[in-house]
């Protein structure tokens, strides 16, 4: 790994200044972050273990540094300090949570119901001691009522922090730490101020520790400070602030080479990265659009339900009732209107969906992040790793003057370039020789691209590259005895190494060299060219240097490659190579060819890009890597697309100064962390609004906030991806963050609705397609289990208003709010979309509510009255057939519910006891009840579109439905026949034909939508439009 | 960050209330145009002139079903109910003796609920039948319209008759005449042609012996075949329902008596555990006397 340095890549000759200013740029922006919270910079200040030397250090933390400390003083420490582990962040308590549960949305309106009902047993009670029970029932029916919600909805909540819980969850780090004279491996957790711990290359960093010995050590703080690049470490106190001295290496942080011992100088969250995660958790989270739009819905159906209840409660008070017994209509009114089921049904919908998603490689944390990635309309994307395939892929050559394009597709398999001159012999044997890296034994059934590698990104993509088109690369080297080798480094910028040839009748040695192309270059006096070697004139070094910029404007990181055949009369098979002293030619070389490599994009993105930009989402990425290779990356996704060009490019074409370029000519624009920073808020609206294609390259983690707060303030729902600890309060920020699976720290998934596992930037869009549809079907659902309430609210205004016996009991009500309903309204989840949802722009935030008017107009005053008329049928069926005529029910309901009537007589002279009358209005709730059964049928199968015939839409594709519609008859006929003998619950049983009398309702109810949906779509955008659809 | 709530002043607020119910602008009254309001008016008006008519016809087929004469089904109706009179608000008969304006009220309606069984309104309009049969008109293919009654006379009460009396059925001497009637049900054959009676007990021991002595008009309780069966209000226009009157002679005053009468019948069951007055009728009574 240690020749990797900056240097080599070619792009960054021409960057390298610009990203010393970065970094500084990135420090001053930490600093900045911390003076907002002027404590936590207070206790950054306490920090001043890097100026201390090593006695000092041992003094102020009571150890040893060659014996380190005693196991009792580690137990003593630990016992002090608590486990070295981040505090996660505050979680509501379980308590908390499940009382909440009880006393959101509608369960407040039942508990209110379910009091009164006690209070009006308590003054019946008070005034007859033999008073019935009913009312007592009906309360605890409500109260239990909102228990079962409550419960079920904290245990689907409890589940889903249940999947995260588990994937969080980690396998335990381990450090090596000196104690009691001896080096012990102990969970990193139990570390305690003091211990002595040493770190090796690819450790993570298990504490702060103050370095004391360091060889070659350098650790990737990105996660911390979002530096990309490796800052080395050693015992030196280099700088004031703790954060760029070298002798402290941080937690989390992750060591990629070298080794160093160090102290641990702090634990837990008394570290600087715990002192950062618990800054994040400090930034609130947003409430999700769905949230709020539940939130709207509870609003508009509690408003509906209390102004009913209360204007009823006038009326009928004024209408001389019994105080009570208005009491009880208003519970009732209540009752009838608040759908009980509704809530929990949406949180099924929503877990369902989240299963779904995680299916798809979207695991998601808050259930309702799920729609609100449906309605996002920025995604603000990490590059590498999200976009980018996070692998360095070789993806052009270079030789025989001529540009080769290789397959950077991630199996790799398709390399048509052509393979059959020499020259392309000669290359693919540097590319095999003059290379360290080597695949880690034993992953033989692996394929090579999968296969794990020792060796630093590039090493390892010429590696898989020669496997790939070679074969066996170890069998080549082994064939060519490596007899020295000069390693990469800084000064000389290649890398060198002699092999004996494979053939053992050759004597002579193979000279292999690559490096900096132009380094390369400079030794080379021949270039091959179709396998013969020619004299480097300036023609060939022309085309050499076009082919170098070309391959350097794309964003590409290249190399050179060179070799000399050593003659065999010079350097005879015995010859000693001293690679200190040089005693072989490193110049007058033959040129052979450049090679480019890139993190090449994932083949899966342009489409999902693409997706995107036809849904209306504006896909803006967010790297730190350069703009070059950003642009590059971004035009090969398509989000710059093909034909846009920024100011820079219009400049470059039209050949006059970026300053003469008028702005609004460009589409695309590229900005770097630094002009970031030099804008202000106006400056960044402007940006984002004015430009539909924008990269933001050079940025650090902290940048992405201000970018997302300015995407926030143009009314987007924005969702941001990130990976690192600093990503975390752009996370929190967003309205919906993501972090990556795989590169993610925990402090991003921790802060993140929603965790990639796949890293994937394809996945987010199939997450995308899943919210939106989730929001439509959401809007099914609630529109058929709204309409029903008028069916069940109609009924008992009647009854107030015209003096009928009660056609619907209350519990009655709750059978079909909490029973025949649930499980078609959760089918509804199921529904596949009505058209290509994502062809349509995202949802406004403010103006595209979940329930708008015309969906509590059309299922109240249309499907809702339909269904109350079809009720009211069978009701007066039911009635007239057992003798009492519709004209004869009209105000009999004082002397009906009075138990000492009982010889009331009906339309027929016929006199009914009370019980009989009572068996008969039990058999009128049920046949409402099937009634409205057998019309939510029709009202299923009318929501499964809202837009399209069903005869378009097909009405088996769905098969869940007919899964709801068969429970939904089922629940009847059990509660029909086989509890109708349970007083208790007031149903009977049924006569078999009056399940058929609510069918004409039924299909009338169908018929008019069908006639609804197609005004709709012969007239868009019309008065029937724009009043009729939801 | 948590969302923040747009602030927005009370004048605002009036502001945009005032905007909504009329917006000068758009000429918007309530967020829609003249136009758009008479659009949805004329709509509402003919869709939901459309559901009732929809609504009238279905009610109007289904009535169609529904003969005039006997109810589709009378399931419910298998055993009638019993019922007293005079009929008070929970059952109870209460009568301070001395004080007239306690039962006044009893008599009142008993003077009107016995009006149709005066022995001159019930011979001018129903037969004379034949005691201990059924009376029986069939339809016979041809509607035999309408049907006749059998008389049952006032007189035929007896003591409870109240006609001439001074004691106005007992209650001014504290020994009140109670009615028994039994719910009417079409086409029921009572006592499937055998002889039934009305019988009363105190309901538990210390009641049966607080209820003294009583009489029963006619006597034994009978109740004949002959009122049965029942053809319906309209077909059966005279029908007069058999009565049975108990009366009273001397329950221990100023207590509270639970009577329970019920109906002999071979066909009628009193043992409905849901239906406490399947044939049966529980009622309580309290003499007050000073």
């Amino acid at each position: 790994m240690g020749q990797k340095t900056p240097e080599i890549y070619s792009v960054e000759l021409n960057g390298a200044k610009n990203m010393q200013q970065v970094h500084k740029v990135g420090g001053q922006e930490k600093q900045i972050g911390l003076k907002r919270h002027p404590q936590e910079l207070q206790k950054e200040l306490d920090l001043d273990d890097h100026k201390l030397s090593n006695k000092d250090l041992e003094r102020k933390h009571d150890t040893n540094i060659v014996t380190g400390l005693s196991s009792t003083q580690a137990t003593e420490r630990l016992a002090r300090d608590g486990p070295n582990t981040l505090t996660p962040p505050k979680e509501t308590s379980e308590v908390v949570k499940f009382f909440r549960q009880m006393v959101g949305g509608f369960s407040i309106l039942l508990w209110i119901g379910a009091v009164l009902c006690w209070i009006a047993y308590g003054i019946q009670y008070s005034n007859d001691k033999s008073a019935s029970l009913d009312n007592v029932y009906l309360g605890s029916v409500l109260a239990l009522v909102v228990i079962f919600t409550g419960v079920f909805a904290y245990y689907q909540e409890a589940k889903s922090t249940n999947i995260m819980a588990s994937f969080s969850k980690m396998i335990p780090q381990q450090a090596l730490v000196v104690r009691d004279s001896e080096k012990k491996t102990v969970p990193a957790e139990q570390l305690v101020v003091g211990d002595i711990v040493e770190v090796k290359g690819g450790d993570r960093i298990p504490a702060d520790i103050r370095l004391l010995s360091a060889q070659g050590c350098k650790v990737d703080n990105s996660s911390l400070t979002g530096e990309s690049e490796p800052q080395s470490r050693s015992c030196e106190f280099s700088h004031d602030s703790p954060l760029e001295t070298k002798n402290i290496a941080f937690y989390s942080t992750t060591c990629l080479e070298g080794t160093a011992t160090g102290m641990v100088i702090n634990t837990g969250d008394r570290t600087v990265i715990g002192q950062i995660a618990s800054l994040a958790s400090g930034v609130g989270n947003e409430k999700t659009p769905i949230a709020l739009e539940i939130e709207h819905f509870v609003h508009i159906v509690a408003g509906v339900a209390v102004s009913i209840g209360v204007l009823f409660f006038i009326i009928t008070v004024s209408m001389k009732y019994r105080v009570l017994d208005s009491i009880i209509f208003l519970i009732s009114i209540i009752v009838a209107n608040v759908p009980e089921g509704l809530l929990a049904t949406v949180t099924v919908t929503l877990s369902l969906t989240a299963k779904r998603m995680a299916k798809k490689n979207c695991l998601v944390k808050n259930l309702e992040a799920v729609e609100t990635l449906g309605s996002t309309s920025i995604i603000c994307s990490d590059k590498t790793g999200t976009l980018t395939q996070n692998r360095m892929t070789v993806a052009h050559l270079w030789f025989d003057n001529q540009i080769f394009m290789a397959d950077t597709s991630e199996d790799h398999l398709n390399q048509v370039f052509d393979q059959s001159s020499g020259t392309w012999t000669s290359l693919s044997k540097i590319i095999a020789l003059c290379n360290r890296a080597e695949f880690t034994p034993g992953q033989e059934s692996v394929p090579i691209m999968k296969k794990a590698v020792v060796g630093d990104a590039s090493e390892t993509a010429l590696l898989k590259f020669s496997e790939v088109i070679l074969g066996d690369v170890m069998d080549i080297r082994k064939r060519h005895h490596k007899v020295a080798e000069i390693p990469f480094n800084s000064t000389n910028k290649f890398q060198l190494s002699i092999h004996h040839m494979d053939n053992p009748s050759d004597p002579r040695f193979l000279l292999v060299m690559k490096g900096a192309p132009e380094r390369i270059l400079e030794k080379c006096s021949t270039i091959m060219v179709n396998g013969q070697e020619q004299l480097l004139d300036a023609s060939m070094a022309e085309a050499f240097h076009t082919a170098y910029m070309e391959l350097g404007g794309l964003g590409e990181r290249v190399l050179g490659f060179c070799h000399l055949y050593l003659p065999a009369d010079e350097f005879p098979e015995t010859y000693s190579f001293d690679v200190d002293a040089m005693n072989f030619p490193t110049c007058n070389l033959c040129f052979v060819g450049l090679l480019s490599m890139i993190d090449p994009p994932r083949s899966t993105v342009p489409d999902a890009v693409t997706k995107c930009r036809s849904a209306g989402i504006k896909v803006i990425m967010v790297t730190g890597d350069h703009p070059i290779t950003a642009k590059a990356i971004a035009k090969s996704v398509g989000i710059i697309s093909a034909n846009s060009e920024t100011v820079e490019d219009i400049a470059k074409r039209l050949n006059i100064a970026v300053e003469q370029v008028n702005k609004r000519d460009a589409k695309a624009a590229v900005v770097t962390g630094t002009e970031l920073k030099d804008m202000n808020q106006e400056q960044l609206d402007e940006l984002l609004a004015n430009y539909s294609e924008i990269v933001f390259a050079r940025t650090s983690p902290q940048q992405k906030l201000t970018i997302v707060e300015g995407c926030q303030r143009m009314d987007a729902v924005v969702a941001v991806t990130g990976d690192g600890v600093n990503d975390s309060p752009a996370l929190k920020k967003a309205d919906i963050g993501i972090a990556m699976g795989i590169a993610g720290s925990d402090a991003a998934k921790n802060a993140a609705d929603m965790v990639l596992l796949d890293d994937n930037f394809a996945s987010i869009v199939t997450g995308v397609e899943e919210g939106r549809l989730i929001f439509d079907n959401l809007k099914k659902t609630i529109a058929y289990t709204l309409t029903k309430n008028i069916a069940e609210l109609c009924p008992f205004l009647i009854y107030i208003m015209a003096g009928l016996p009660l056609p619907i009991g209350t519990i009655t009500i709750l059978f079909i709010d909490l029973g025949t309903d649930i499980i078609p309204s959760i089918a509804l989840a199921y529904e596949k979309a009505e058209s290509d949802i994502m062809n349509r722009k995202p949802r406004h935030k403010k103006k595209d509510r979940l329930v708008n008017a015309p969906l509590a107009i059309y299922s109240y005053l249309h499907i809702g009255l339909m269904q109350a008329l079809g009720a009211f049928v069978l009701y007066f069926t039911v009635y007239a057939q057992q003798g009492f005529r519709p004209n004869t029910l009209l105000n009999l309901r004082v002397d009906w519910e009075k138990d000492s009537v009982n010889d009331l007589e009906d339309s027929y002279g016929q006199e009914w006891t009370r019980y009989q009358r009572k068996y008969l209005e039990w058999t009128g709730y049920t046949a409402c009840f099937v009634g409205i059964m057998i019309q939510q049928i029709s009202d299923l199968i009318i929501r499964k579109t809202r837009r399209n015939s069903l005869f378009q839409q097909g009405l088996f594709r769905n098969k869940v439905i007919w899964v709801g519609i068969t429970s939904q008859i089922l629940i009847a006929l059990v509660l029909s026949y086989g509890l109708g003998s349970v007083t208790a619950l007031n149903f009977t049983m049924l006569r078999p034909q009056y399940w058929f009398v609510a069918i004409p309702h039924a299909i009338l109810i169908w018929v008019y939508d069908e006639v609804r949906k197609m005004f709709i779509r012969l007239y868009p955008g019309s008065w029937w439009d724009k009043n009729m659809y939801y | 960050m948590v969302i923040q709530k747009e602030k927005k002043s009370c004048g605002q607020v009036v502001e945009e209330w005032k905007e909504f119910v009329w917006n000068p602008r758009t000429h918007q009254f309530m967020g829609r145009t003249g136009t758009s309001w008479a659009f949805i008016l004329l709509f509402y008006l003919v869709f939901y002139g459309f559901l009732t008519a929809m609504f009238t016809l279905t009610m109007w087929v289904m009535l169609q079903t529904v003969s005039d004469h006997t109810p589709k089904y009378q399931d419910r109706l298998a055993t009638p109910g019993l019922m007293i009179r005079p009929k008070t608000e929970n059952l109870d008969v209460v009568v301070n003796v001395s004080d007239t304006g306690s039962w006044d009220q009893y008599v009142q309606k008993l003077n009107k609920f016995l009006e149709p069984y005066n022995d001159s309104i019930q011979a001018q309009k129903n037969d004379i039948c034949r005691p201990g049969r059924y009376y029986e008109q069939p339809d016979n293919g041809v509607l035999n319209y309408p049907k006749r009654a059998c008389q049952f006379n006032r007189t035929q009460l007896g003591e409870c008759s109240g006609i001439g009396d001074p004691t106005h059925y007992g209650y001014s001497t504290g020994q009140p005449c109670v009615f028994i009637k039994m719910n009417r049900v079409i086409n029921f054959y009572a006592g499937a042609n055998q002889s039934m009676n009305v019988t009363c007990v105190g309901k538990r021991d210390d009641d049966a012996e607080n209820l003294g002595n009583f009489v029963m008009f006619p006597a034994n309780g009978n109740i004949d075949l002959m009122y049965f069966p029942y053809y319906g209000k309209k077909f059966h226009v005279n029908y007069t329902q058999p009565l049975v009157a108990v009366k009273f002679l001397n329950v221990t005053p100023n207590v509270e008596v639970n009577v329970e009468c019920r109906i002999n019948a071979a066909n009628i069951a009193t043992d409905d555990d849901r239906d406490k007055f399947a044939g049966r009728v529980a009622f309580k009574l309290r003499i007050n006397k000073t």
